[in-house]
């Protein structure tokens, strides 16, 4: 694919075709985004899959960790369980073991995290003045996950000049190309 | 869209190759003066733009009232852009084939109904022969087809540039072939 004639073709290219270069971008995003939206509304959950940022889970989860999330609401969250949550005013999702539970009668429940390879409960993460995870903080539980390949996402988030890069190269290819 | 210099490619870039010599086929044709029919091409994108606004608009949507709230307008519109998405293979696959040009010839005096010329060209993967098929059809008058094969390294040289003298006489052929009418010349 030598820079010649990439610019040939491009040159070559009426409005029309330019045009569908560009939707033809737009397509690959846009079929990504549905079916990201789409495992939203299935799952139930707004972050359908997650990665395992720290070491916090080991041996159950390493980091890297791939896990596929469910968030419905009939399901009842049980002591023994992981669960995925956030924290008001953090953006990053925690996946903790939950260790604790209680329930009103009316079904209100809270309950207490902990990370299996941490030594102490997850009070010292929560927000000042907080003492428990309620039902509308948790993001899902986790389903089944896949080991290793979110390691790609954690070194896009280290190094932001290497997801630019790719994304940026991928972008250009698929702009240039025809058919 | 004048073009001085001879179109280079990658010659064994099979697509490349087959796209050359569609751009060239096209040059031709519409270098007879005739009138370039986009209606075709013109569906398509709008199938396409209408699946990008659907992605679009649940986008949006879902950034100003996240997710719960904005769980019908996505089901919704995930189903519309796959649906579209199948429109549009279906389209792609059954409407446009392998057409690439539609073209106009306009009668001079403008009694006469339009000529609708159609192109479309297929090769097969790995082969060297390229298929130019000429459509001529008109009101009142049996539609007639006609193709010719040909080796791409008959058009080709060794560094990938093609040799428009040598392809429009082939083009131009196939044209008159069925072009040949009592009337005009």
């Amino acid at each position: 694919m030598l820079s010649m004639d990439v610019f040939g073709e491009l040159r070559r290219m009426n409005k029309r075709q330019v045009y569908f270069q560009f939707l033809n971008f737009a397509m690959i995003v846009a079929s990504a985004l549905m079916m990201w939206k789409g495992m939203m509304v299935v799952t139930g959950s707004e972050s359908p899959i997650v990665v395992v940022l720290s070491g916090s889970m080991e041996p159950a989860f390493y980091r890297g960790d791939l896990l596929f999330l469910t968030n419905y609401q009939q399901d009842k969250i049980e002591a023994g369980e992981i669960v995925v949550f956030k924290i008001d005013g953090r953006d990053i999702p925690i996946v903790h073991r939950v260790i604790k539970l209680h329930e009103n009668e009316d079904g209100k429940v809270k309950f207490l995290t902990k990370g299996d390879n941490n030594e102490v409960d997850d009070r010292g993460l929560y927000k000042p003045g907080q003492l428990w995870v309620e039902r509308n903080h948790v993001v899902g539980r986790a389903r089944g996950f896949v080991p290793y390949i979110g390691m790609i996402t954690i070194l896009m988030n280290d190094y932001p000049q290497v997801k630019y890069a790719i994304l940026g190269l991928l972008g250009v290819f698929v702009l240039i190309h025809r058919e | 869209m004048e073009q001085d210099e001879p179109i280079k490619v990658d010659k064994w870039d099979q697509n490349s190759v087959r796209i050359a010599l569609d751009d060239a086929a096209k040059k031709v044709l519409l270098g007879l003066g005739y009138e370039e029919n986009f209606r075709l091409i013109d569906k398509r994108l709008a199938i396409c733009t209408l699946a990008v606004v659907a992605a679009g608009f649940a986008l949006i949507y879902d950034w100003l009232y996240p997710f719960p709230a904005s769980r019908n307008i996505i089901i919704f519109c995930v189903v519309s852009y796959t649906f579209l998405m199948g429109v549009l293979t279906i389209y792609m696959n059954y409407c446009e084939k392998s057409i690439f040009l539609i073209a106009h010839e306009k009668d001079p005096i403008g009694t006469e109904p339009d000529v609708v010329w159609t192109l479309s060209s297929s090769m097969l993967k790995y082969d060297q022969y390229y298929t130019l098929n000429i459509e001529r059809s008109s009101a009142n008058e049996h539609v007639r087809l006609s193709s010719v094969r040909k080796s791409v390294g008959e058009f080709f040289d060794e560094n990938g540039e093609l040799h428009f003298d040598a392809f429009q006489p082939v083009v131009l052929n196939l044209h008159k072939t069925l072009h040949s009418d009592k009337k005009s010349q």
